[in-house]
C-alpha cells in the first residue's frame, strides 16, 4: 500500500498542532510563576500582585486553548 | 460532560464529548438548546439568591451564609473603584460588573452538579449544559460587555470624535502614527473575540477533561473525576474574575486617558504635540488586593 495513502495525515496535523501549540503556554506561565516568586522572595510585600499574576496566565493560556480550537476548524 | 452519578457505564465506545450544544425543543422557529435552558434555571436561581440578600443585609454586619454575597460584592466592588482615578465614576460602572461577575461564577459552579450531562437526557441529548461551557453564550456576554465600554468610553470622553482621536498618539497625518491607530482600533475589535473564547475554551476544555475521566475509570467515575472537577470550581472562579477584571482594564484606559488628556490640553488643542503613549499604567496594579 503506498505510505501516503495509509496514514490519515489530517489527524496528524491535528495532533501535532495541539502537542506544539501547548509548549509555548506552558513555558510562559512557567516564567510568569518564576518571575512571581522570585520577586515575592525579593520583597514580601509584593505578594499583593497575586492577582495581577494570575491575570497574565489567563491571557497567555488563551493562545494554548486556541491552538486546540483549531483542531476544530481543520477539517 | 458526562459526570453523572446516575448513570456510571454511560460511554459505550468513549467518552461522549458535545462541542456544540444541541436543542431540546423549540419555541416557534427558534430552537431552544440545553444551554439556554439551563442559562435560565441558574439566572432564576440568581435572581432569587440576590434579591433575597439585598433584603437581609444591614450596615452592620452579621454572622451567616449572607457574608459569601458581602465578599464577593465588597471584593469586584473594590476593584471597579479602585480602577479610575476618578471615584465616582467608577461607582456608576459597579453594579454591571458585579452581576457580570456573579452571572459567570454561578453558572460555571452550577455546571458542574451531576445533573448536568448524560445523566438526564431528552431524547438523545444531555438536558442541561452549563451556560458558559457554550460559545454562542460566551459570545454574547462578550459583545454585551464591550457595548457598555464603548458606550462609556464615548460618553467620558465626551464625543466619538475625541474618543477616536484617543488612538492616535500624536498626530494622525503622521503616517506612522495613523497605523498604529488603525492597530490599535483592531486590538479593540480582537478584544471581544479573546474575552468570548477564553471564558467558553477554558469551560469546554474542563468538560471534557473530566468526561475523559470519568470514561477512563469506567466504575469508579465519581472518584477518578472528583479531583479535576474540584479543579474546574477553582477554573470557573478564576475565568470569571479575568473576565470581570480584563472588562475593568478595558474600560479603565479609555476612561483614565479621556481624563489625562482633558487635563493637558484644556487649553489648547494641539494636535502636533509629541505625547508619550499611556500605558495602563499603576492605576490597575493597584486595583488588586492580596
Amino acid at each position: 500500500m503506498n505510505f501516503a495513502e495509509a496514514i490519515d495525515l489530517t489527524i496528524v496535523g491535528k495532533g501535532l498542532m495541539v502537542g506544539l501549540g501547548f509548549i509555548g503556554p506552558a513555558i510562559g506561565i512557567g516564567l510568569i510563576g518564576g518571575s512571581y516568586l522570585k520577586a515575592v522572595g525579593r520583597n514580601p510585600e509584593a505578594a499583593k500582585f497575586f492577582g495581577q499574576a494570575l491575570v497574565f496566565v489567563a491571557i497567555v493560556e488563551l493562545f494554548g486553548l486556541l491552538a486546540f480550537a483549531s483542531t476544530f476548524i481543520v477539517k | 460532560m458526562i459526570f453523572s452519578l446516575f448513570n456510571q457505564m454511560a460511554a459505550e465506545s468513549g467518552p461522549s464529548i458535545h462541542v456544540a450544544p444541541d436543542a431540546v425543543f423549540r419555541i416557534g422557529d427558534i430552537g431552544i438548546t440545553n444551554s439556554i435552558l439551563y442559562g435560565w434555571i441558574v439566572s432564576a436561581v440568581i435572581i432569587a439568591l440576590l434579591i433575597w440578600a439585598a433584603r437581609r443585609i444591614t450596615v452592620k454586619p452579621r454572622r451567616g451564609p449572607l457574608q459569601l454575597v458581602e465578599v464577593g460584592v465588597d471584593f469586584i466592588s473594590n476593584l471597579v473603584v479602585n480602577a479610575f482615578e476618578d471615584k465616582k465614576v467608577g461607582r456608576k460602572y459597579v453594579p454591571y460588573f458585579v452581576t457580570l461577575f456573579f452571572f459567570i461564577l454561578l453558572n460555571t459552579w452550577f455546571g458542574l452538579l451531576p445533573v448536568v450531562g448524560e445523566g438526564f437526557k431528552s431524547g438523545e441529548t444531555p438536558l442541561f449544559r452549563p451556560f458558559t461551557g457554550d460559545l454562542n453564550s460566551t459570545f454574547a456576554m462578550a459583545i454585551i460587555t464591550m457595548i457598555v465600554v464603548y458606550v462609556a468610553s464615548v460618553k467620558e470622553s465626551g464625543g466619538i470624535r475625541k474618543y477616536i482621536r484617543h488612538f492616535f498618539v500624536g498626530s494622525p497625518k503622521n503616517p506612522l502614527y495613523f497605523v498604529i491607530g488603525l492597530l490599535e482600533m483592531f486590538t479593540d475589535l480582537t478584544r471581544v473575540i479573546s474575552l468570548a473564547l477564553r471564558l467558553f475554551l477554558n469551560v469546554a476544555i474542563g468538560e471534557m477533561v473530566i468526561a475523559v475521566f470519568a470514561y477512563l475509570g469506567s466504575f469508579a467515575a465519581p472518584v477518578t473525576a472528583l479531583p479535576f472537577m474540584l479543579i474546574e470550581f477553582g477554573v470557573g472562579a478564576l475565568q470569571s474574575y479575568i473576565f470581570v477584571i480584563l472588562g475593568i482594564m478595558y474600560l479603565a484606559i479609555a476612561v483614565n486617558h479621556s481624563q489625562a488628556h482633558d487635563a493637558e490640553h484644556a487649553d489648547h488643542e494641539d494636535l502636533t504635540e509629541d505625547a508619550r503613549p499611556e500605558t495602563i499604567g499603576a492605576s490597575s496594579a493597584q486595583s488588586t488586593r492580596g
